[in-house]
């Protein structure tokens, strides 16, 4: 590109969720350098988080193994996790890119022993699990996390137990003194992958979510049915470990709606579906109530959509539920009108499962990435090649796992030619 | 370097952090390696992974006493990244989390399988090397895209901007595909509320300027022979015939509408004033909404939505744009005639995503949604619509206009003017109507919805690219007629290695969607052309330099290879031998399982490698009453969830040896009949889920390993063996916990069948 | 389970024209155009089984042109106006709004002539008007005898009791009605609202 020298050819990608990494190991493989910074303990982001994928019901950890397999197998690739961008300055190609780095307490020493988790007394919310359980408080993220090592819990720092925590570790993995930092990088791109987070149900006054037993959100029920959850993956109610078998499953909790997002999330449909065939594989006597505005099963999905809506046990209500309430036996009650039928009901169920959608990350860009953002946080959709910064993922857009993948894949392109040396002439152009 | 002809240098090195040292006594590791196998050079660190740990592995590479390093320590799921030592070939034993993590410490099980990881790590070392790359150059850096639609010719723009040539092959005489006739587009810019003007012209203009960019109009591709990297393409325009050479190919054929024809219960037909939404939009971009009947001004206007789509007997699936498109068009005729009325008549309204604000922008402008099923159209266009809402059906009359909001049909095939549509193509590996095929679904699984005849989902006419491979001149297709893709985790992956697919050709998606499907796919041709010209693999096995190898002095011809290769990497040569493309080859070893013969092997990977390590495990004699039990585990799904048993520090069956495998296909049956010859008591395979929901990275691994597996019975009974001892059993990576049961209820089996009586005659 | 089964009188044709003229003529009805169908204001109603209806299910009649079946529909005088669906409602539509709009026209149309909530509205609106305040002996008459002088002794000696003991606690007293401080002001407001209301309503019919 005309004017600008190239002084940096590494790409940054902000996020190591799917989008990120997908960003990371394609820019890679096209043989770009690439660091990627990712806010939490471990890559894998929401998806590491799911049970499984619609619509094939397969599991998120086996694409993500396949994109660690390319992680690990790739030098170009500098991957830090508990780091964040703090602050981005200059151009297209000289980039200083600032990365905040909070502390994990526990060095590249760590061989995931898991010796520090013994020593460890103190019980913390486990954050990979929505805190439906706890951790001890020094805790490998879960069994599939990359980079494969401890976090020790800011809670026990400054505790003797930390003390304990320290001695316990063979291998000198474990620094109680380890302080936030900062550290700066010069880079010639920028991707912007910082997805999502789940809409917070607690704002959606009348569906009691926190006040109501046996009230919980998509992304709980999704650890719930998970091997790896709260309950080993039997779907119970925390409650009383009853098991869940007459089930609502609520769309647009906070989706489509003015009050909370304006606009529709995409995904929870589908999830939804995903989640009564959980429920219809975990009990053969389930009965599985979807209430529904408009079942949204885009191109392929349908065929999910049809095959979920031939079992009987599964009925689709369109209605929008007006309340839940607390009942007898800690069973939620719905309240609302089945709008084809006319009748209002009030259905005593063993748990409701509030389909909250998703809210991008950071909600107001850092001004520095001048990347421009609409009325609910997303990118807009305006490529400025000659910024060289580009989103990808759910940071564009409300995005299924595939859309973000083709997302991030696009910014790829765009990143590296934004860093080519012999670059072709820049154009402005929409996505 | 540590190649073929070199001398071989191996070091090995045992690791005593972890609890390893704890589990087993290090020395007798020490003594497999440097007595039973007189390795020259045997370190040990109680840290290995440390800096102090692989600084001691360095120097010994250095000094140049190793060329080839075996660790005894973690899984090789971890640490790759430390133990990575120039031009030296890294050989992993897992003694973490398949020993010491599931074992108990100290015992005689313990140390025994510990000492057979040894031995299985140090033999595969034996029968290895160092892949040598492929040099099959010179290879192209050109994109050929075919297709000058959105999707082709912002792929072709991508392409050019990123300093690739591109042949641009359209086969009509103009670009532009059917976004030329839309006389507005959907919005993309916030508030997205209104239709956006269409740009394409822009586009159009920038790829005939572009000089990078060779423009071919009323051209087609009529024959694809060669590879990623050095395909030979024959294009036909005017007549003639032309060769190009080019590197990577990206298919963005589109779609076209369902034929309306076909929509006679919608109206289609009944009266001249039943309309497609492509009519409409002709006549929205000539600015005249009039009647074709009397060409009265069309003031009242229905909009029919899912004309075909999401109808088992037309379009199973939904074709995704037509909410938006007819929101756009109500919205055009409002604003145009503020006395208009319009109504959509829908099932399910889908604006995914921020285009919510365009149904409301639609509400706003007083366009009518009316929720049901239409039961019928008159000739007098009055609609007959079961509302949904109201619970009553409600005739809509005095409608001028009734508009078919057709679906999208996927170009995945190329039309023959006038030609009769062809019956359907092979391959449709995925069933879109199958019923749920979740294992363990508890109750029987809900019936399926009738199948539609093939013909619905069939693909019509001549082959995209006329690929010159054993396989067949298509490009896969999946059931409902679409591309084939990996549609969730790596949706470009097609089984046509440099080959990608975007746009509605693979899925239903609007303008916006197939300009940033374009641009990834851009991404993608880029990254194969420079991945093959390195020698270099592509997905999932990205950056394997190794690649298969034929020793054509014992083929037998038998064409197993060619035929079962999943992504058509295999030909014929006029003999009738096997010829490998390396640069189509994803390196999954499928050719290597399916030869009887042995003679296909990668210098890695190979059946004498997985036989030698199979027979290099110390199978105890019968009167020890100690089983032993040979798991292949794939190396993506099962061997992970072995590992994470592991780290969950589940306590695993102490008989196993596992030996992780590229894929279920690439196991040769020999491998088990060499097992069960060698006194092992049962072979299981642990490959990924097949069938229509299939897990498997390289498609059809696990289903031809159970086809495979069938045969194997007549093997083991000639062996005067129970057909029991040999077992294929789908596991997931999220399996772990389902393991040690799994193993112990094999186990469970073995013992009740008795011990092998083949033993000590290995 | 609450099943309310009446539905609409027969079947019409959607007729648009009705629907317009609501979204342009009552209170907040230019925001009813954004009504998805979802359900939440029926389902959030409070006295939801004490309308034949329901909002939802009202929007969408005024959509298909049922005129006489939406203004003669007894949800829109049995809203009790707690706002809850409007609250609530995901396009913020406001609901209460548009049904109080709706029973005025259904009023000035002679849609409700023999609506008891419309008669007590009257009932009340004369109290109010002319005592700057309600007045409950007042109002109950009003009430009673608007179904008729028969009907209206029926139901006042049915509710005798209730009165009586009213009395007795206090809580309504005999005598002339108490008029409010300002009566006299509130009635010249109430004459120039309606008069601008008046003169409103001329220019809308006339655009």
């Amino acid at each position: 590109m005309p004017g600008q020298a190239v002084e940096s050819q590494v790409i940054l990608v902000v996020g190591g969720g799917i989008a990120g990494i997908t960003a990371a190991v394609e820019a890679a493989e096209t043989g770009y350098d690439v660091v990627l910074l990712e806010k939490t303990a471990s890559l894998g982001g929401r998806v590491a988080q799911l049970n499984r994928y619609f619509p094939k019901l397969c599991h998120p950890t086996c694409g993500l193994e396949i994109n660690f397999q390319r992680l690990r197998g790739n030098a170009r690739i500098k991957v830090f996790t508990m780091a964040t961008l703090a602050g981005l300055s200059g151009a297209r190609g000289r980039y200083k890119a600032s990365v905040a780095v909070s502390p994990r307490h526990v060095n590249a020493n760590c061989t995931a022993c898991g010796d520090c988790a013994k020593a460890s007394q103190t019980q913390v919310p486990n954050p990979f699990n929505y805190g439906m359980d706890k951790v001890s408080a020094a805790y490998l993220p879960h069994p599939m996390a990359y980079p494969m090592r401890y976090v020790v819990a800011p809670q026990v720092i400054g505790t003797p137990e930390a003390d304990a925590i320290r001695a316990a570790c063979k291998y000198g993995a474990i620094d109680l003194d380890e302080q936030p930092k900062t550290f700066e990088l010069a880079v010639g791109a920028v991707i912007w992958a910082v997805g999502w987070q789940p809409y917070d149900a607690g704002k959606i006054q009348s569906y009691g979510y926190g006040r109501v037993a046996n009230v919980i959100t998509n992304v709980e029920m999704e650890r719930l049915a998970s091997p790896g959850g709260p309950t080993q993956g039997r779907i119970v109610r925390l409650s009383d470990g009853r098991e869940a078998k007459r089930v609502a499953l609520i769309q647009c909790a906070g989706s489509r709606d003015y009050n909370h997002l304006a606009y529709c999330s995409r995904i929870c449909c589908l999830g939804s579906l995903k989640h009564a065939a959980y429920l219809r594989e975990q009990y053969a006597d389930a009965q599985v109530d979807i209430y529904y505005i408009d079942i949204r099963a885009h191109d392929k999905l349908e065929s999910f959509y049809r095959k979920i809506k031939a079992d009987p046990q599964v009925r689709f209500i369109k209605s929008k539920p007006a309340s839940i309430s607390a009942g007898e036996n800690s069973d939620p009650i719905l309240h609302g009108e089945d709008t084809l039928t006319r009748e209002l009901y009030d259905r005593p169920y063993d748990l409701i499962v509030l389909a909250t959608g998703m809210e991008p990350s950071a909600h107001g860009v850092t001004p520095a990435l001048k990347l421009s953002t609409d009325d609910y946080g997303f990118v807009v959709p305006e490529i400025d090649e000659e910024a060289g910064i580009f989103a990808a993922g759910v940071a564009a857009g409300p995005l299924d796992v595939s859309m973000s993948v083709q997302s991030a894949t696009a910014a790829t392109l765009r990143a590296i030619r934004a860093v080519r040396t012999n670059g072709a002439a820049a154009h402005k152009g929409q996505a | 370097m540590m190649q073929a002809t070199q001398e071989r240098k191996t070091g090995v090195y045992l690791c005593g952090g972890c609890g390893i040292a704890e589990a087993v006594k290090l020395d007798t590791l020490e003594a497999v390696a440097s007595k039973e196998y007189k390795v020259p050079t045997c370190r040990r660190h109680e840290f290995l992974c440390s800096d102090d740990g692989v600084k001691m592995i360095k120097a010994d590479v250095a000094a140049g006493s190793v060329n080839q390093v075996v660790i005894g320590a973690c899984s090789p799921r971890v640490n790759a990244e430390r133990f990575q030592f120039d031009d030296t070939q890294v050989i992993r034993a897992n003694l973490r989390e398949q020993v010491a993590w599931c074992q108990p410490p100290g015992t005689d099980d313990t140390a025994m399988l510990a000492a057979d990881q040894m031995r299985m790590a140090i033999t595969e070392a034996r029968k290895s090397s160092l892949p040598a790359r492929h040099e099959g150059g010179p290879y192209s850096e050109r994109i050929l895209v075919v297709g000058g639609g959105v999707s082709g010719l912002t792929a072709a723009r991508e392409a050019a901007l990123s300093g690739h040539d591109v042949v641009l092959v359209e086969q009509s005489d103009q670009l532009g595909g059917h976004a030329r006739r839309w006389s507005k587009r959907m919005p993309q810019r916030p508030p997205y509320a209104a239709p956006q003007d269409n740009d394409i012209d822009g586009l159009i203009a920038a790829v005939e300027a572009d000089p990078r960019i060779e423009l071919r109009r009323n051209c087609r591709v009529v024959k694809t022979a060669g590879g990623p990297g050095k395909f030979a393409i024959t294009l036909s325009q005017d007549g003639a015939e032309h060769e190009v050479a080019i590197g990577a190919v990206v298919v963005a054929t589109g779609w076209r509408p369902y034929d309306p024809n076909k929509l006679g219960h919608l109206g289609y037909g009944v009266s001249p004033d039943v309309v497609t939404s492509l009519a409409l939009e002709d006549m929205l971009a000539k600015g005249s909404l009039k009647r074709n009947s009397d060409s009265r001004p069309a003031q009242n206007v229905a909009f029919v939505q899912c004309a075909g789509s999401r109808d088992p007997n037309h379009l199973p699936y939904c074709s995704s744009i037509c909410c938006g498109v007819s929101i756009k068009q109500a919205l055009q005729i409002r604003e145009a005639d503020p006395d208009s009325s319009v109504y959509v008549l829908y099932e399910e309204l889908r604006t995914p995503g921020v285009a919510e604000e365009f149904y409301r922008a639609a509400q706003r402008a007083g366009v009518i949604f009316v929720k049901g099923s239409v039961k019928g159209v008159g000739a007098d266009l009055t609609v007959t619509i079961d509302d949904a809402l109201l619970g009553e059906e409600v005739p809509l009359a005095g409608l001028d206009l009734v508009v078919l909001a057709t679906g999208m049909v996927p170009n995945s095939a190329g039309m023959i003017d006038g030609a009769q549509e062809q019956p359907a193509v092979p391959a449709a590996d995925i069933d879109p109507m199958s019923p749920i095929a979740v294992a363990g679904y508890a109750a029987a699984p809900p019936p399926a919805p009738p199948r539609p005849p093939a013909t619905q989902i069939s693909v019509a006419g001549v082959p995209l690219l006329n690929l010159q491979y054993r396989q067949g001149p298509h490009l896969p297709i999946l059931a409902d007629g679409f591309a084939d893709s990996h549609f969730i985790c790596f949706p470009y992956e097609t089984r046509r290695s440099g080959i990608y697919t975007c746009g509605p050709v693979r899925r239903p998606m609007d303008m916006a969607e197939s300009a940033e499907d374009a641009t990834g796919a851009v991404l993608k041709a880029i990254q194969a052309i420079r991945s093959v010209s390195e020698g270099r693999g592509l997905h999932p096995r990205s950056g394997d330099l190794s690649f298969p190898k034929i020793g054509l002095n014992t083929c037998t011809k038998c064409r197993r290879c060619s035929v079962e290769c999943p992504f058509g990497a295999i030909d014929e040569s006029p003999e009738g031998f096997p010829v490998v493309n390396a640069s189509r080859c994803r390196r999954c070893g499928t050719c290597m399982g399916a030869c009887p013969v042995r003679t296909i092997s990668f210098d890695n990977y190979s059946v004498d490698m997985l036989t030698s390590m199979i027979k290099a495990v110390e199978v105890p004699d019968e009167d020890e009453e100690k089983p032993r039990v040979l798991v292949l585990a794939c190396q993506n799904d099962a061997y992970p969830a072995l590992d994470m048993a592991g780290i969950g520090r589940a306590r695993m069956n102490a008989y196993v040896r596992t030996i992780p495998v590229r894929c279920m296909g690439s196991v040769s049956m020999l491998c088990i009949s060499e097992a069960m010859s060698s006194g092992y008591d049962g072979v299981l395979l642990m490959g990924c889920k097949s069938g229509d929901d299939y897990q498997c990275h390289f498609v059809k691994g696990s289903a031809m390993a159970q086809e495979r597996l069938a045969k194997v019975g007549e093997t083991l009974k000639s062996m005067a063996l129970e057909k029991e001892r040999v077992q294929n059993i789908e596991v997931s990576i999220a399996d772990a916990h389902k393991l040690p049961k799994i193993l112990d209820d094999y186990l469970a089996v073995i013992d009740r069948i008795g011990l092998s009586p083949l033993k000590g005659f290995g | 389970m609450r099943t309310i089964a009446a539905a609409p009188a027969g079947s019409r044709t959607y007729d648009l024209n009705f629907a317009r003229w609501v979204y342009q003529n009552v209170d907040g009805g230019d925001r009813l155009s954004l009504c998805m169908q979802c359900g939440m204001c029926s389902g959030s109603c409070p006295i939801g089984t004490a309308m034949d209806h329901g909002p939802r299910k009202l929007f969408m009649m005024i959509r298909a042109g049922m005129k006489e079946a939406v203004l003669t529909s007894d949800t829109i005088w049995n809203c009790t106006q707690c706002y809850n669906c409007v609250v609530r409602c995901p396009r913020q539509i406001p609901v209460t709004n548009i049904l109080q709009g709706l029973a005025t026209v259904a009023v000035r149309e002679g849609y409700a002539p023999e609506q008891p909530t419309a008669k007590f509205a009257k009932a009340f609106w004369f109290s109010v008007k002319h005592f700057g305040r309600t007045d409950e002996r007042l109002v109950t008459a009003f009430f009673y005898f608007s179904f008729g002088l028969v009907e209206g002794i029926k139901r006042g000696l049915a509710n005798l009791p209730i009165a009586l003991r009213m009395i007795k606690a206090g809580r309504m007293h005999l005598g002339a009605p108490h008029r409010a401080k300002g009566a006299a002001d509130l009635r010249a407001i109430i004459a120039k609202a309606e008069e601008i209301e008046k003169r409103e309503r001329a220019q809308g019919a006339q655009q």
